[in-house]
């Protein structure tokens, strides 16, 4: 036997989400999903493969068209039960090259090359007889099957489906593809195990590979995020200069470059997060939306998404106060800690008064006796809460979106969103990295693990809860 | 590990980066070496160096290094050997003043010393002032004089902040050991081609004992193995030597021969705090450079990717292959009627039961002599029979969000042959009193265009 992973047929009525289910269990967001009914006319596979090995495969399959047909040939073979099987294979067989029987094929022939069949229904619209061909047709297979209630509405019948479909499944579970978070996919699989005693082992180890496929991508977003904190904060642009003196458009030449790097520094991280999740297909709205289209330097943005002046005069002051205590561990105490205390009063009001300052223009002289302008490292203190805001609240919301989704993502965050991760604790904690990143030293690995650990435990509990 | 290995790696995260699929496959490959990053890096390194462009970088760079290098050790040691020599040129009038000498081969190893232990404490600093005033630093300074090819290559090269400052570090301390070599062969060949009156003198109050302490405590290190080596309190008190006294001191003629006796003491404090301790700085310096080599291996821009898709499985969950979608084409249905009459020939419902029937007739206030119930739980047959009893206009009520299956398609086929006109209204739940949603409608239109009938209207 070559193929003795486990493989799962979805199948069902047209237009009842299938490919949904498929999209969130094979997290691909390229599945093509379409409200139009039958729009899946081939039938799709989805291998779940580490390193080459396929530890269980998905069939994507087109929806039932001509049920009572089928079911109308089967029926005219009077068989016992355990040949059932059998004269479902003959009417693969019989009916292959049969253009009117296409659909049935498709979806027939994965079941009976050894799939275990997930029957999918709309738990939001009525039970309907017309379903009772299909069921039939499936417990002719005599493969192992279950019933997943996918909820496409918001109305609920659930219980009459449950009540039906009863009769034809051992198993019926509600799964919502749409808002399925990672513990409920992860359910899903637990009960996909138990269709076959065979299937366990590689489903159970499955699972545990998605545990730590989920953990990979976790670890991915926060490194990436780290490093979005790390270049933004540390970048220094630089711009050659012909004379002595920079001229204005010089300047403001450097400045818009500056913020240009920093914007694709963002744009960048968050492209590798979409694909870090398997969302390279996601579509934003660039313009209406608050998000996208907030200009990571506005004042608007500022006041949403980092601390507010009182929140900065502290930030300032800590850092201040850090520097002073240097000074004072420098000079063995003597200073009777007046450092730490004027390093305070200067780094709070520096921090005031500098609020939408970002960095100096300065002119320097280089090796071969040039000129040139540079701009950074960032010194404005409210920047790297911005845009570590952003970048987690981008995170968070891209990591909890269902594969399923193919609407435009709105990614409207709120004033609150700050509130659900950020305390005085955790402020201080990054403060004290910031302020690394900002010096323009290298910064030690260990470091950046430290405030990569830091960052993963906050999105963590935000992708939570 | 070393330099040359970091630099093709740097080229190599830049220009050849390799599949994921390739670095996975390099990753299983060498398996046993999978907790030890750096040296999974070295041998990754290895492998792919060959595919780099020649010249290597590595090469160009440890060629203009060890150049640099051998020039400038080359010029220390014979500034340590001039200077040395130039403070001990003895011209038989006045004595060779010791304290000069020691400021060079103690004073000046100390102080650099301890700027060098601050340097690398701050190594990580990119622009550390220590570093900066350090002679190797201005080696870079050379590399104008480079061809101009040579200078571009180099000039694209980012060491990391870090390993550069080690390296600066390094080098100075070899810079340094080879100017206190010239100043201990000065010393050593001044000793043997000259008879040097060595004398001590200072403006200071300073008393021949409190000097001898002085010296005692430089001399912790050899007084107890090598004594003759401390020079003692009676070589002191006659070598004291005043600038104001008799042009030579009489007692510093008579006891001539003792003078010489200095050069011991001058000699093991070159080799000690010169030598020495500078070798021990040196050795610091070799080590520290070999920690910061390590850290800038991992911390180098695109290792940490690199060595994920070594370490990490290839979880992939996609399809095989894309897959081709049917794409809808209008929605709008040309046979489209606004309201129901009051009575048809007859009355079907697909898939809907007798009860489900008469309740929709009576909702819509529709009159039919005869109401059937088809699809669902019938049998072909009696579908068949069903349109066989039809005639005239048909009102055929289809759940909405159901969508027409070719089951469908085929009976309104037949039917259509056998009657005038058909109706198809589609109906909502009753949780929507029965209205259909216009997604549902335009779902139903787009099918109906394609059946392409003029028997065919959509109750809209």
């Amino acid at each position: 036997m070559t193929n003795q992973h486990p493989k799962f047929a979805v199948v069902g009525h047209p237009n009842k989400g299938k490919s949904s289910i498929v999209s969130t269990l094979a997290f691909d967001d390229a599945v093509q999903i379409s409200d139009t009914p039958g729009s899946t006319i081939k039938k799709q596979n989805f291998p779940l493969k580490v390193d080459g090995k396929v530890l269980y495969e998905l069939f994507d399959t087109p929806g039932f068209q001509r049920a009572r047909r089928v079911l109308a040939w089967l029926e005219k073979h009077d068989v016992s039960a355990d040949k059932k099987h059998k004269v479902v294979q003959t009417f693969i067989n019989e009916h292959k090259e049969d253009e009117r029987f296409q659909d049935e094929i498709e979806l027939l022939e994965p079941i009976m090359s050894g799939a275990g069949i997930i029957y999918v229904v709309d738990g939001s619209k009525p039970y309907g007889e017309e379903y009772e061909a299909e069921m039939e047709i499936l417990r002719w297979t005599g493969q192992p099957s279950m019933a997943l209630i996918n909820l496409i509405d918001d109305t609920n019948y659930v219980d009459e489906w449950k009540r039906a479909l009863g009769h034809y499944f051992k198993m019926v579970r509600v799964f919502n593809p749409m808002e399925a978070n990672f513990t409920q996919h992860l359910n899903l699989l637990e009960s996909m195990a138990q269709l076959n005693e065979e299937w366990t082992g590689p489903v159970k180890a499955s699972i545990t590979l998605f545990k730590q496929y989920y953990e990979q991508m976790l670890e991915q977003s926060t490194r990436t995020i780290t490093h979005l904190i790390y270049h933004s904060l540390s970048h220094v642009e630089r711009q050659s200069l012909d004379h002595e003196e920079a001229t204005a458009d010089e300047k403001e030449t450097i400045q818009s470059n500056y913020k240009e790097a920093l914007r694709r520094y963002e744009q960048e991280s968050q492209k590798k997060i979409e694909k870090i999740w398997n969302h390279d297909h996601l579509q934003k709205v660039q313009e209406s939306l608050l998000f996208e289209g907030m200009d990571l330097f506005s004042k608007e943005s500022a006041s949403i998404f980092g601390l507010t002046r009182k929140e900065l005069l502290i930030t300032g002051a800590t850092g201040g106060a850090v520097t002073g205590a240097g000074i004072d561990l420098l000079l063995g105490g003597s200073t009777l800690l007046l450092g730490s205390a004027i390093g305070a009063l200067v780094g709070g009001s520096g921090a005031f008064f500098g609020f939408n300052e970002l960095s100096d223009v300065k002119v320097l002289g280089q090796n071969l006796g040039k000129k040139y302008l540079e701009m950074g490292p960032m010194k404005n203190l409210n920047f790297p809460y911005i845009l570590l805001n952003r970048a987690l609240y981008h995170a968070s919301e891209v990591a909890s979106r269902s594969h399923a989704l193919r609407s435009v993502a709105k990614f409207e965050m709120g004033q609150s969103f700050t509130e659900r991760w950020m305390d005085e604790s955790i402020r201080k904690t990054l403060e004290k990295f910031h302020s690394k990143f900002r010096s323009g030293d290298e910064v030690k690995t260990e470091d950046l693990k430290e405030y990569e650990n830091i960052i993963k435990s906050i999105l963590k509990r935000l992708i939570d809860s | 590990m070393n330099l040359k290995t970091y630099l093709n790696l740097y080229e190599l995260v830049k220009i050849h980066k390799g599949t994921q699929e390739e670095n996975r496959a390099f990753g299983l490959e060498y398996a046993k070496i999978k907790s030890e990053p750096v040296k999974q890096l070295e041998v990754w390194t290895k492998k792919h160096t060959p595919t780099l462009r020649k010249p290597l970088l590595s090469d160009t760079f440890s060629t203009y290094l060890y150049g640099m290098t051998l020039t400038l050790v080359i010029i220390a040691f014979l500034l340590g050997f001039f200077s040395g020599v130039g403070l001990l040129s003895y011209s038989g009038h006045e004595p060779v003043n010791v304290i000069y000498f020691m400021a060079m081969v103690v004073l000046f190893p100390l102080v650099t010393m301890t700027l060098t232990l601050f340097s690398m404490l701050r190594a990580n600093a990119s622009q550390s002032l220590l570093v900066h005033i350090s002679p190797a630093f201005w080696m870079e300074k050379i590399l104008r004089f480079l061809p101009k090819n040579v200078q571009s290559s180099l000039q694209e090269l980012k060491i990391n902040p870090l390993l550069s400052n080690w390296l600066i570090i390094k080098r100075s301390q070899l810079l340094a050991l080879m100017f206190s070599f010239g100043l201990l062969i000065a010393l050593l060949g001044m000793v043997i081609t000259k008879d040097i009156a060595f004398a001590w003198s200072t403006t200071l109050q300073v008393s021949p004992k409190e000097f001898h302490g002085l010296l005692h405590t430089l001399a912790f290190a050899w007084r107890d193995v090598f004594p003759w080596a401390v020079p003692s309190v009676d070589l002191i008190e006659q070598s004291q030597y005043f600038r104001l006294g008799e042009k030579l001191d009489t007692q510093m003629i008579q006891n001539a021969s003792k003078l010489g006796e200095w050069w011991k003491f001058l000699a093991f404090a070159t080799l000690f705090y010169a030598i020495l301790l500078r070798f021990g700085m040196w050795f610091l310096s070799i080590f520290g450079f070999k920690k910061a080599l390590k850290r800038s291996f991992l911390s180098l821009e695109g290792v940490s990717t690199l060595l994920r898709e070594m370490n990490e499985p290839i979880i992939t969950t996609s399809a095989t292959a894309e897959k081709k979608n049917v794409v809808p084409q209008g929605s709008h249905y040309r046979l489209e009627v606004e309201d129901l009459d009051s009575s048809y020939d007859r009355t079907l419902g697909w898939a809907m039961s007798d009860e489900e029937l008469r309740v929709l007739n009576d909702s819509m206030q529709v009159i039919a002599p005869m109401a059937f119930d088809v699809g669902g739980t019938n049998s072909l047959e009696e579908d068949n029979e069903i349109i066989s009893k039809c005639k005239g206009e048909v009102l055929f009520y289809v759940k909405s969000w159901e969508p027409p299956t070719m089951d469908f398609v085929d009976f309104l086929e037949e039917l259509m042959r056998v009657v005038d006109k058909v109706i198809l209204a589609p109906v909502g739940t009753v949780e929507d009193t029965y209205l259909p949603k216009s997604k549902e409608l335009e779902m139903w239109g787009r099918k109906l265009q394609k059946i392409n009938s003029n028997k065919v209207w959509l109750k809209k």
